[in-house]
């Protein structure tokens, strides 16, 4: 297994080194421009997103006992669009001004991922809230938010629906380092957190009740995991917009590559997640020459049969 | 000397009655057999004393309210075997037996190395680099067993744990935890079979039967009016058959 560890570690470095080499050749002061302040910060921020959405998705998948639990589906990343959208669209209709526009659609978003993680997260932390309530919940959250998130969609203009659209489908390019800086705190925090619960969480993988009698503290470490995974998709969302099946898919790919451990499942999320963010974010660059795709669409593109073929081959046990 | 002290514990569910008003006291050293039909309270019984449930009434674990004590501390006093392991996750034996003695403040290897010993202990360490899903329901009870040693406490519940083993698992399983009992930790163990025990120690144990959320009963095993307490409690006449050296209490189909 120390090998595989190795193999994957080695094989995501390679992706987030070579990245920006990758495409149109970089010669001379523009060359040195796009790769000092496009393309490297645009890895940095698809290892700080992609390692981020991982990791708070495999200890999702951990404290809801679920293979299908993930930012996505716990209505994390719901909340963050609507918030993005109330800001898109609501903002210029109430007279509110965008600014230069990010700051306002990026803390909107944060703030709708925290309040609907929240809410899930105050569901968990009552005693009595069974895995399957708490994930029902979100589900339902979830519903309700994309159902308004339509709604302000359909009352929009066309500039406004094209931006909204625009920011749905994820993406990360960026000018600097402006995003990255603004970024790392929430995930370092995020890591931080979420890493040093590995031993509990690896010990709710015997069931609730008998890490309770092994001395762990249930709904307090859901609650925990909850309100930080927030906090970290949260920031990445609201940056970079939702993208689609990192969270879920990238802890299948671990389990399958290093096994189920949480000890390490959890960091080999994060290196994989950053590695696979890389390399589909180099795909949307490069895949249609002349503009460039939203690196949600090639998440989901390359994620959803992915996910049914590991979904297949684990079933079938090959 | 940790004692688990249950005073008049009642426990209600959905307006149902669960426990009513249930005293019993198991300490380090004991040897409590606790005997029932299905949807007697035992299981409730234990869980209310994990401080899984809430109930009225007091639990007391070494004089304090179980349900008021950090995870941390009731897990140093109190493990639990629990009716069926679920393996999720195919995770490694070794791995799971590790994550058993999270209640440590510990590195991982110190934890490893604990985790080892209770799977030596439990007759187990053959077992340790297989996925624990992998395992048959008399493997995966000794190791559940080994998780339940690697928590290292005093004090061990354990329901139903030779439920779905063969008899010669079964009796392997039960000298096993006669030798945690002997070890000098207190043990308190839900059976359907109470001739079980005879691979215990049957003159130290106690019996205590619970029907309908209520004790009937508590007496030694040895006592004579058992067999009549165990006849009323299953509501089948019983006969005391003498196989070799051992006493049986055998149901004869005959109404109580």
């Amino acid at each position: 297994m120390k090998t595989r560890v190795l193999l994957l570690c080695l094989l995501s470095a390679a992706v987030v080194a070579g990245s920006p080499w990758l495409g149109r050749s970089l010669e001379g002061d523009t060359g040195r421009f796009i790769l000092e302040n496009l393309r490297i910060p645009r890895v940095l921020m698809a290892v700080l997103v992609g390692g981020t959405l991982s990791l708070v998705g495999a200890c999702y998948q951990t404290i809801f006992a679920n293979p299908l639990a993930a930012p996505s589906t716990v209505g994390t990343t719901a909340g963050a669009t609507l918030g993005a959208l109330v800001a898109v669209v609501a903002a210029p209709a109430l007279g509110i001004s965008l600014g230069n526009g990010l700051p306002m659609i990026a803390a909107l978003a944060f703030v709708g991922a925290l309040l609907v993680s929240l809410a899930i997260a105050a569901i968990a932390a009552r005693g009595k809230a069974r895995v399957n309530d708490i994930l029902l919940a979100g589900i339902a959250i979830s519903l309700a938010a994309a159902a308004i998130s339509t709604g302000l969609q359909f009352s929009a203009d066309q500039v406004q629906l094209y931006a909204a659209i625009q920011w749905t489908l994820g993406h990360l390019p960026q000018v600097g380092y402006r995003g990255v800086v603004m970024l790392l705190p929430f995930v370092a925090i995020c890591w931080v957190v979420l890493l040093s619960q590995t031993r509990a969480l690896q010990t709710l993988l015997g069931g609730e009740e008998r890490a309770h009698s092994q001395g762990v503290n249930v709904p307090w470490l859901r609650s925990l995991v909850l309100g930080v995974g927030a906090l970290g998709v949260g920031a990445c969302v609201a940056w970079c917009g939702p993208i689609a099946f990192i969270g879920l898919i990238v802890p299948h790919m671990v389990r399958m590559g290093v096994g189920a451990s949480r000890r390490v499942m959890l960091p080999m999320s994060v290196v994989l997640g950053a590695g696979f963010l890389a390399a589909c974010d180099t795909l949307a660059r490069l895949i249609v020459v002349g503009r460039e795709l939203p690196v949600g669409v090639v998440t989901s593109a390359i994620g959803a049969p992915l996910l049914v073929w590991l979904v297949v081959r684990q079933r079938t046990g090959q | 000397m940790t004692s688990l002290e249950l005073a008049n514990v009642s426990v209600r569910a959905r307006g149902k009655a669960l426990l009513q008003d249930v005293s019993l006291r198991l300490q380090q050293g004991e040897f409590v057999a606790l005997l029932g039909p299905n949807g007697a309270g035992k299981t409730t019984l234990l869980r209310a004393a994990l401080g899984l449930l809430p109930a009225e009434g007091s639990v007391l674990l070494d004089g304090r309210p179980v349900r008021e004590m950090p995870g941390r501390e009731r897990a140093a006093k109190l493990a639990w075997l629990p009716q069926q392991s679920t393996a999720a996750e195919p995770i490694t034996v070794l791995e799971q037996v590790t994550a058993a003695r999270f209640r440590f403040h510990e590195t991982h290897h110190a934890a490893e190395a604990g985790a080892k010993k209770a799977l030596e202990a439990a007759g187990a360490a053959q077992f340790a680099a297989r996925h624990v899903n992998e395992l048959s329901g008399g493997e995966a009870q000794r190791v559940a067993v080994a998780g339940m040693i690697a928590q290292e406490t005093p004090l061990l519940l354990l329901d139903e744990p030779a439920n779905h083993l063969d008899p010669a698992q079964q009796i392997e399983l039960y000298r096993l935890i006669a030798r945690l009992w002997r070890e000098g930790r207190g043990v308190l163990c839900i059976t359907h079979d109470v001739n079980m025990l005879r691979f215990v120690d049957e003159s130290a144990v106690r019996v205590v039967g619970m029907a309908e959320g209520r004790v009937r009963f508590e007496c030694e095993y040895g006592a004579p009016e058992l067999a009549g307490h165990v006849g009323d409690l299953f509501n089948v006449g019983i006969e005391i058959v003498q196989a070799g050296a051992d006493r049986l209490l055998v149901p004869s189909g005959r109404p109580a």
